[in-house]
């Protein structure tokens, strides 16, 4: 069994950046080692023969998921100009069961011992689009109502309820002013 | 028609008859319509048990026919139906003849009753009859419990009749919870046979020890219904029923019940000689001490009903000597000269409007045939020989002789005695000596009342002459022999009489009154009872008190504060925080990951 | 590259999300480990598709990246939510059921 350098450099890539995702100090930071990892993992899927799917990583994830999300901390942020503290709680605790996940998860894995050698033909990005509209169809079709409900749902849940009167925050806002004037 | 169905005819007639005053609440609610009704039914019993009768006496043989009765995996746990024999025949017959005398004679006395109450009075003699034919005849235990139950309900009914009057129906409670009382014996009785033999048949021959513990439980009920010393104290509690119920329920046949269940279940018996001896001494205690406290009641109604006890303590104490028949035997002309008794006091009660001995006097004058009634049956009870009482007593005193112990013989002897005594001083203090105001107003009443009186008084004269015939229907032995016992009982009963002449007929008291009266108005016994159910009863009811409010509450209560308690220590568990759900779902994971790994 | 490799990364993947979820405070922040763990389980499916041949797996890669994408953006509208009730997008803060 000789060593796959290349899987080896992606694998490093896509731990270590997500280490940087839920350790970064900064929470714009850790958004942009989240770009990273997923990045990696496009890089993972081009290797594994599916560059379609690393396409679509980059597409959707890169290009969509991690814009959302710095929209999301810059939307959120509470002073202009600072720098947004991704606060940590329980580290140790964390770190344990993780591990502990980790450790079994990889147990489990080298009982069952999957030894597959011979890795299958390509499955083709033509054989891909021939599953999604015929196999899977009524999938496919689910999945674009679910779309659908979900951006209407979040319009929904984001829009400012006009009756609301303007100055008066709610007593849980008003108690948090506060305490963190 | 053959024997079976007459039987069936004379148990269901007066069933029929209450069931349709029962249905018909116009029926009853009219009065008279309803009296006639269950005189009906009565009749069609007592015709069905006198062909009955004729038939036997044309040689027909015992009758016996059941149905299954609650079957189970094929089985049936018991039998239900009729059985005609030299016992249950001449019960039967006793039982018809004196219900139907009292329910005619009812019509007079319960004449002034508004006719609602005159309909139920009836229909509860139906039920009455129905029930107690039911007891007779019986061919098992257990048919013969329900009927014997369904007395006791009718029982309660009538001695309560006048409900509305506190001490009735405090009487009635009373009766109720004494018999109640004593039936749990026959109830554990019938359990302990059955679990031991299978069935409910008297005949089926257990150990001696089953028997023992038998007959014992059922003595239990029988002293309880029998009003047996000391469980008697409802007996005279009991008169304030109406006095044809007190003549026909609680003297001549209802609480006779008791002792026909032992003649019934004799074979039981004679393996249990511990049972018999306690049976012999219980009604010996019984009639002697009935016999003094019946010495000063000043109510006519007390003293017939403490004679009454008495009689029974000689009948229970013949049963417990081994002789089954002798007991029968009193058991049958003591019913008739005891209804006798109680009609002619109910006679002289409806004309002096008292119970109270002080309110009579000279009513031989007013009443010459309610008198010649109860003299025929004072010295019936009194065993004057050639009256009925006399053969019947005789034959339970001579039953005791030469028993191991003399004493109850010599008690019984004493009882005899005090019996004539207290009769005595009946007669001459309600119908001889000074005619006194109340009893002034009094005269006869009509033919209804009358003509029952009649009716009884000749059984309560020669029914004594039967017991020949009585003995080979049921298969005894039975001869009349002059030996030291019916002379030495005859002397007694004489001599009771003539004392009592000595000494009342000068207005005089008995000796010992003064002591005996303490002893009634004491009532050591009902004292006993009351103190018992307050210290027993009314303990053990606290005690439960105690145990449901601490420890069933305690426990209900302990279950709903842990659940809040758990609550609201598993409420900790519940942060809130996202992360820490977070964390227990990864250790749920593991959890179920590590079960099927190291599975 | 063996199957069991890719398990392997996909485990550590997503040991990291579940600490990245226990740690964090920011509602951002856990959404990030979310993707993190969701990324995991697309790398298995990629990873079985691959050494499995038929294009099955790569569809359902498709799928849960449309679902993930869905799951974002109803989570930062909840992220909003929560910032303009609480003024900060702390999760802790979001714990009034407990009361």
């Amino acid at each position: 069994m000789n060593f796959d350098f290349g899987f080896a450099i992606v694998a490093a890539v896509i731990v270590v950046s997500a280490l940087f995702v839920v350790r970064a100090a900064n929470l714009i930071h850790a958004v942009l080692w989240l770009g990273v990892t997923l990045l990696g993992t496009a890089a993972l899927y081009a290797q594994l023969n599916a560059p379609f799917l690393a396409g679509v990583q980059v597409l959707t994830y890169v290009g969509g998921v991690v814009t959302l999300m710095i929209f999301g901390v810059m939307v959120t942020r509470r002073h202009d100009g600072i720098d947004v503290v991704a606060q940590t709680e329980g580290a140790d605790r964390g770190f344990i069961f993780a591990s502990a996940l980790f450790v079994v998860l990889a147990l489990v894995t080298w009982k069952s011992a999957p030894h597959v050698p011979n890795p299958a033909p390509v499955a083709s990005s033509a054989d891909i689009a021939r599953a999604l509209l015929g196999e899977y169809l009524i999938g496919f079709e689910v999945l674009s109502l679910l779309l659908l409900a979900a951006i209407v749902g979040a319009v929904v849940l984001v829009r400012r309820r006009d009756p609301e009167p303007a100055g008066e925050p709610s007593p849980a806002a008003a108690a948090v002013s506060e305490v963190n004037p | 028609m053959s024997p079976v169905t007459l039987a069936i005819v004379a148990t269901v007639a007066p069933a029929v008859a209450a069931l349709l005053l029962l249905v018909l609440s116009p029926l009853r609610h009219r009065g008279a319509p309803a009296a006639w009704v269950t005189l009906l039914g009565s009749l069609v019993s007592l015709g069905a048990a006198v062909m009955l009768l004729v038939a036997r006496l044309g040689g027909a043989p015992d009758a016996r026919a059941t149905i299954p009765w609650i079957e189970e995996r094929g089985r049936a746990m018991a039998e239900i139906g009729i059985l005609i024999d030299g016992v249950s025949l001449p019960m039967l017959i006793i039982v018809c003849l004196v219900a139907l005398c009292v329910q005619v004679f009812s019509i007079a006395y319960m004449h002034d009753e508004p006719p609602r109450a005159f309909g139920r009075y009836f229909t509860l003699h139906a039920l009455f009859l129905f029930s107690m034919n039911v007891v007779v005849v019986s061919p098992n235990l257990l048919q013969l419990f329900a009927g014997w139950e369904l007395v006791g309900l009718t029982s309660y009914l009538l001695i309560g009749f006048y409900f509305a009057k506190p001490a009735a129906a405090q009487a009635a409670v009373k009766a109720f919870w004494m018999t109640k009382l004593a039936d749990m014996g026959f109830l554990f009785g019938l359990l302990v046979l059955y679990v031991s033999t299978g069935g409910f048949e008297w005949t089926s021959a257990p150990s001696a020890t089953v028997a023992t513990w038998v007959t014992g439980l059922l003595f239990l009920a029988v002293v309880g219904k029998s009003a047996q010393f000391p469980l008697h104290i409802w007996l005279p509690d009991a008169m304030e029923g109406p006095t044809p119920v007190s003549a026909l329920l609680h003297a001549a046949t209802m609480v006779a019940a008791g002792v026909f269940l032992v003649v019934r279940a004799d074979p039981l018996f004679a393996l249990a000689p511990g049972t018999r001896e306690v049976m012999l001494w219980v009604g010996s205690i019984t009639a002697v001490f009935a016999a003094l406290l019946a010495l000063v009641q000043h109510d006519i109604k007390k003293v017939l009903a403490f004679s009454t006890c008495s009689q029974l303590g000689y009948m229970v104490a013949a049963l417990g000597a081994g002789q089954a028949f002798a007991g029968f035997f009193h058991l049958g002309t003591h019913a008739f000269f005891k209804a006798l008794l109680f009609l002619a006091a109910g006679s002289v009660i409806h004309a002096v409007h008292s119970n109270s001995l002080d309110d009579m006097g000279g009513l031989r004058k007013k009443l010459p045939l309610t008198t010649a009634a109860f003299v025929i049956g004072s010295l019936s009870l009194a065993g004057v020989p050639g009256f009925a009482g006399f053969f019947s007593k005789d034959l339970v005193l001579t039953s005791l002789e030469g028993k191991a112990s003399w004493i109850p013989w010599a008690m019984l002897l004493g009882a005899a005695f005090l019996t004539a005594f207290y009769m005595g001083r009946l007669l001459i203090k309600a119908f001889w000596g000074e005619l006194s105001e109340r009893s002034s107003h009094a005269h006869e009443g009509n033919v209804a009342m009358t003509g029952p009186l009649v009716v009884l008084a000749i059984p309560s004269l020669a029914s004594g002459f039967l017991g020949g015939w009585l003995a080979t229907q049921s298969s005894a032995q039975y001869e009349l022999h002059l030996g030291l016992t019916p002379v030495l009982a005859s002397v007694m009963s004489l001599a009771g009489l003539g004392a009592a002449i000595l000494v009342f007929r000068k207005g005089g008291q008995a000796p010992f009154t003064h002591v005996l009266e303490k002893l009634d108005t004491f009532s050591v016994v009902d004292r006993t009872w009351a103190g018992a159910y307050r210290i027993g009863l009314l303990g053990v009811a606290s005690l439960a008190g105690w145990i449901d409010r601490y420890l069933i509450d305690g426990l209900i209560n302990f279950t709903g504060w842990s659940a809040l308690e758990g609550g609201s220590s598993a409420r900790r568990l519940q942060t809130g925080l996202v992360r820490d759900y977070a964390l227990l779902v990864t250790v749920g994971v593991l959890v179920l990951v590590l079960i099927g790994v190291l599975r | 590259m063996t199957l069991m490799n890719c398990i392997l990364l996909a485990s550590a993947l997503m040991a990291i999300g579940v600490y990245g979820l226990a740690t964090r405070k920011q509602a951002v922040a856990m959404l990030l480990s979310v993707e993190l763990m969701a990324n995991s389980a697309n790398i298995l499916f990629a990873s079985f598709a691959h050494f499995r041949g038929g294009p099955t797996g790569q569809v359902f890669v498709l799928f849960a990246l449309a679902i993930t994408v869905a799951e974002v953006a109803v989570g930062l509208a909840l992220v909003m939510l929560l910032y303009r009730r609480h003024g900060d997008t702390a999760l802790d803060l979001a714990s009034e059921a407990r009361q």
